[in-house]
């Protein structure tokens, strides 16, 4: 695996991850560029998602580094990495679920002074005929979608998103990934994915994850059409 | 429409309500006068409790300290009772500053507990350590003490209700702002999902800081009103023996709302003078209710009157659509 030591977006160095003594992550190296659609695929307890909590500042790394834009982001508690351009998209499609969609938005928008969501309703135009609707009563596409639009406001540099399309219907799937295509032009998304069809439809490189360390990084675009990651899982 | 009706003129509404209520029964007028003041308390619970998820049973704690703080005053400094409410509304702000960061750390129960523990230790500050100044449990009088202010002559009844009245309606003003604010639902958010708004690049421990403080204002100022309507007080003030009145009147008039505390604070001293004539543990009557509330009306009755009240507006615009008006919410939500 080659890990790039040109100036990257993201580069994750060497970390070692523990819940208490329980070590989870070994030793992982990766890096993403700008404008490239990454996704890391592995089975469940591979560490995929602990990953991404330690690169979004909730759990803090035993050794290694993490860089955002050469600056160094391990030590930043999450909401400072968020306030950094980094944003994170848990698997579990929690929403602000007793405020309305708007709040949901506003809070979102307030936390990095945009209010201007007419950008993210280009990407999804039903959320902004639910603007009035409790986050709550959302269908799980809706909930995905308005999760999408709280991290797009403001232009973020890298979205993290911890399995955006798990539990939802194929045509909603078919939505998104058409979503994620047009985000990619403009925002960096490392995305953790079980769908692997969809994963080879999106991805630019795919990192495979497996006893919690990287097994192996697809970055031929024919290798990922052909989903030969799959070995690896 | 209805919504936007009622938050418009819901200050102005209340206020109506307890004054016209104050000259139907014109004996009541202390009855009426501590629904004006309770509401504020309850204000600060709810900020506590409805906004942030944090249950306090050391909120008669924050009470105390008002109260003192702005006898202490008038017993031996100054005699404008305005400085003095500043005063407590001040005492409010300094001990939410100061003891905020060490406690919001904590979870809800301990949270909870630790107020409990500060409340009994003030208890105990107010009766014994401080006995030379505060008079212990015989009390600090000062009525004789205070001037009157240039309209108004807060020494009389009459006058005081008035004064309550006004002081209820501004801060209503202020509670419906902080809700409609950023800042309020930030509050809400926190309460809804903690972690989420981390996610997005909120600094969460701030923010409950932030309301923290401020409920500890709202106490202390309602603190500062009870002082300066009895014109003496005592360590009874802050008794955590009281804490779960506050908590129980948060819910019976629904929680994370606007209005809900003014019916919270009718329904709970209502209660409590109506069925004190007749039985001597009129607790029982409110710990019924309680449960009742608990589990079968959890919006509490501002928030079951406004479910009543969306359930006509969708029947008359036949619509089945489950939107709802702009910032309307959960369970105990909306103005």
């Amino acid at each position: 695996m080659s890990v790039n030591d040109g100036k990257k977006l993201l580069h994750v160095e060497s970390i070692d991850v523990s819940y208490g003594k329980l070590k989870v992550i070994f030793d992982v190296s990766l890096y993403i560029d700008d404008g490239e659609v990454v996704v890391l695929v592995g089975r469940n307890g591979a560490g995929k998602t602990t990953l991404f909590r330690t690169i979004a500042g909730f759990l803090k790394i035993r050794k290694g580094a993490i860089r955002y834009r050469e600056e160094e982001i391990n030590p930043y508690k999450a909401f400072e990495v968020a306030q950094k351009g980094i944003r994170y998209i848990h698997q579990d499609k929690h929403v602000f679920s007793t405020l309305s969609v708007s709040e949901n938005l506003e809070l979102a928008g307030h936390a990095i002074g945009n209010k201007d969501f007419g950008p993210v309703f280009e990407y999804f135009p039903k959320i902004e005929t639910l603007l009035d609707r409790r986050a709550g009563n959302l269908s799980g596409g809706e909930r995905q979608m308005l999760l999408i639009a709280m991290a797009l406001l403001g232009k973020p540099d890298l979205i993290l998103m911890d399995e955006p399309t798990e539990g939802l219907a194929p045509h909603i799937i078919t939505d998104l990934a058409t979503s994620f295509k047009k985000i990619s032009k403009t925002t960096t998304l490392f995305i953790i994915e079980q769908n692997l069809p969809l994963t080879a439809q999106i991805a630019d490189r795919v990192y495979c994850m497996r006893e919690g360390g990287i097994v192996a990084e697809i970055e031929s675009k024919d290798e990922i059409k052909k989903m030969s990651f799959e070995k690896y899982l | 429409m209805w919504k936007k009706t009622l938050d418009r003129l819901g200050p102005l509404l209340v206020v109506l309500l307890v004054t016209v209520l104050r000259y139907l029964f014109p004996n009541k007028i202390s009855f009426f006068t501590e629904i004006a003041i309770y509401t504020i308390y309850v204000m600060g619970n709810n900020i506590l409790y409805g906004y942030l998820g944090l249950v306090s049973f050391g909120q008669p704690f924050y009470l105390g300290i008002g109260g003192y703080a702005t006898a202490l005053f008038l017993a031996y400094v100054g005699h404008n009772p305005l400085v003095a409410l500043l005063l407590g509304i001040g005492s409010g702000l300094v001990f939410g500053i100061v003891l905020g960061p060490s406690f919001i750390r904590l979870k809800s129960s301990y949270f909870a507990l630790i107020n409990a523990a500060l409340c009994a230790i003030g208890v105990f500050i107010f009766e014994r350590l401080l006995i030379d100044i505060t008079r212990g449990n015989d009390g600090l009088w000062f009525r004789s003490n205070m001037s009157k202010l240039p309209l108004l002559d807060v020494r009389l009844p009459q006058s005081f209700f008035l004064f309550v009245v006004i002081v209820l309606f501004l801060v209503l003003m202020i509670y419906r702002h902080l809700d409609r604010s950023t800042l309020g639902t930030m509050f809400r958010g926190l309460q809804s999902n903690e972690e989420k708004l981390k996610f997005i690049g909120y600094d969460t421990f701030k923010i409950k800081w932030v309301g923290f403080t401020i409920a500890s204002c709202f106490s202390t100022f309602a603190g500062s009103l009870y002082a300066i309507n009895f014109g003496f007080v005592n360590p009874s003030l802050g008794e955590n023996s009281r804490a779960v009145e506050v908590i129980v009147a948060t819910l019976l008039g629904g929680s994370g709302t606007v209005y809900g505390p003014f019916f919270g604070a009718f329904a709970f001293l209502g209660i409590k003078d109506i069925v004190s004539r007749w039985i001597t543990r009129w607790e029982l009557v409110v710990g019924i209710l309680t449960i009742l509330v608990l589990f079968r009306f959890s919006k509490g009755i501002w928030g079951t009157i406004q479910q009543y009240l969306l359930g006509i507006q969708k029947r008359v615009s036949g619509s089945n659509d489950i939107r709802s008006p702009k910032g309307s919410r959960s369970a105990g939500a909306g103005s």
